[in-house]
């Protein structure tokens, strides 16, 4: 009986023919669309939240805090929410970190006439401010202190990113959404054809007492089919597409 | 195994009303062999197709081995017509199958073994003799060949009531007596059988007995 049904089924999608390999590829192209920003936008995400623990925030402060005010700005950068951790840099700390960089021309720092490098914080926002929101909102609370003389570092790639994958998202959404209503049209097309194609059958079938169950599943076994084929197929092109680019 | 009530039957086209059956009463039993006769448009196949529960009479009663068939609920309908084998006046044959095909259709349909099917299906091509145009496909059956594929089809789940509307229509004498002679060993095996024809000579040599229908009325009911 199962024999019987799936061979009708397939007989179905043999005389509707271009429909159904419209419907399949219609099927595919949505699915696949869906899937590949989908994973796009993931992966983007994943980056973010990945990189969102090396990013730190710079706040060069307008001038040398002496060691008391120092600890005492620090305790109070602690007790902001979205703050992970925070090192205090002074002036000669910095210093010392451009000599390093520079290394064996590291004799020209020793020309100038003054350090002219500011005192810093360096910031580690926490996970609640890996958010693009969460991360502006620490950016303007550090901005506003009143040693601080500019903000400087991770926020805004992190939310260009953001912004990045949030567009993308919207995108293979927008276009998956329209390539999934086509393929309901296609697949609708291709049941009404197929219906009209097997009247006679069904016809026969409810004269001779058939039970509706065995009427109506070899349509609905049809339809299921071109969705399954689509579906194995958007799968196949994402796989082999990621193993290409990966 | 038939009984009917004062069963009257009107087409609605539109606005127009069409009486095709006016208060027809008869009893069929178990084995017999009735001849439904009457000139076109006399209401033989619309009668038939209220035995078969294709459609409901407008008025009375129709009960078919042992179901009042008004009222019936789908499944129910199903259940009977399980039980009733159908020529149909324009055969129905699948264009698209062969004849085999078409027979085995309603074993597969049914959901009988698979196993079982083969036999069955020759078994029924060969009582009608068309076991050797079995891979033909319907257009390229003469008439004859035609009506005993639908024939074929309609006996081959042996069903203790068989409906033949015009089997022999557009047929010669000598095709139209096969295919007599067929139903007559059907009916042989305790088939009840209820053949339609406008063909009143062939309802005369048949020596049956016969119910004429004419302006949607029982007029004779004799033999
Ligand atoms: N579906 C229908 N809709 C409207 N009128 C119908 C329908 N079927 C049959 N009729 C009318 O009912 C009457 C009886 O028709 P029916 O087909 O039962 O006659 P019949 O005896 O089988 O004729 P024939 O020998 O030509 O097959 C006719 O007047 C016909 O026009
Ligand atoms: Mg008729």
């Amino acid at each position: 009986m199962l024999g019987f049904l799936v061979g009708e089924a397939f007989r179905d999608l043999r005389r509707a023919g271009r429909v159904a390999v419209s419907a399949v590829v219609l099927i595919t192209l949505s699915l696949g669309a869906l899937g590949g920003f989908w994973l796009v936008s993931s992966n983007i995400g994943r980056a973010v939240a990945k990189w969102h623990d090396q990013v730190r925030i710079v706040v060069y402060l307008k001038r040398e805090p002496s060691a008391c005010d120092a600890a005492a700005l620090l305790e109070r950068v602690r007790a902001m929410p979205g703050v992970a951790g925070v090192v205090f840099i002074g002036k000669a700390d910095a210093l010392r970190s451009l000599k390093q960089v520079l290394g064996k021309d590291a004799g020209v720092v020793d020309q100038l006439p003054a350090n002219p490098l500011p005192a810093s914080l360096e910031v580690t926002p926490s996970a609640t401010a890996a958010t693009p929101d969460g991360a502006r909102d620490l950016l303007t609370r550090l901005a506003v202190l009143p040693e601080t003389d500019e903000v400087a570092g991770g926020g805004d790639w992190v939310e260009r990113l953001a912004h990045w994958q949030r567009l993308l998202a919207t995108i293979g959404l927008g276009v998956g959404a329209v390539l999934a209503v086509a393929a309901i049209l296609t697949v609708t097309t291709a049941t009404t054809l197929i219906l009209h194609a097997r009247r006679h059958e069904t016809e026969i079938m409810r004269l001779v007492g058939a039970s509706e169950l065995t009427i109506r599943l070899p349509v609905l076994l049809q339809g299921m089919l071109q969705g399954l084929a689509g579906a194995v197929l958007a799968l196949g092109a994402l796989v082999i597409t990621h193993s290409v680019v990966a | 195994m038939i009984e009917l009530h004062r069963v009257s039957k009107v087409y609605s086209v539109g606005p127009v009303k069409v009486p095709a059956l006016r208060e027809v009463s008869f009893r069929i039993n178990k084995g017999e062999f009735v001849v439904l006769t009457g000139p076109s448009g006399a209401g033989k196949t619309t009668l038939l197709r209220l035995l078969y529960r294709d459609d409901l009479p407008s008025e009375g009663d129709v009960e078919v081995l042992g179901a009042n068939l008004v009222g019936l609920g789908r499944s129910q309908v199903a259940a009977l017509r399980r039980s009733i084998g159908v020529v149909f006046q324009d055969s129905k044959l699948l264009p698209v199958r062969t004849v085999y095909e078409n027979v085995a259709f309603v074993l597969r349909v049914l959901g009988t073994p698979r196993r079982e099917i083969t036999a069955r299906a020759f078994d029924a091509l060969r009582a009608v003799g068309l076991s050797a145009r079995a891979q033909a496909y319907p257009a390229q059956l003469s008439q004859g060949e035609a009506q005993r594929a639908a024939l074929a089809r309609a006996i081959v789940r042996r069903p203790p009531l068989l409906l033949a509307d015009e089997p022999t229509g557009n047929l010669d004498e000598a095709m139209a007596a096969e295919i007599v002679a067929v139903l007559k060993d059907i009916g042989a095996g305790g088939t009840t059988i209820v053949l339609a024809t406008h063909q009143a000579r062939l309802a005369a040599t048949l020596r049956r007995r016969t119910l004429t229908l004419g302006g949607g009325r029982v007029m004779k009911d004799e033999g």
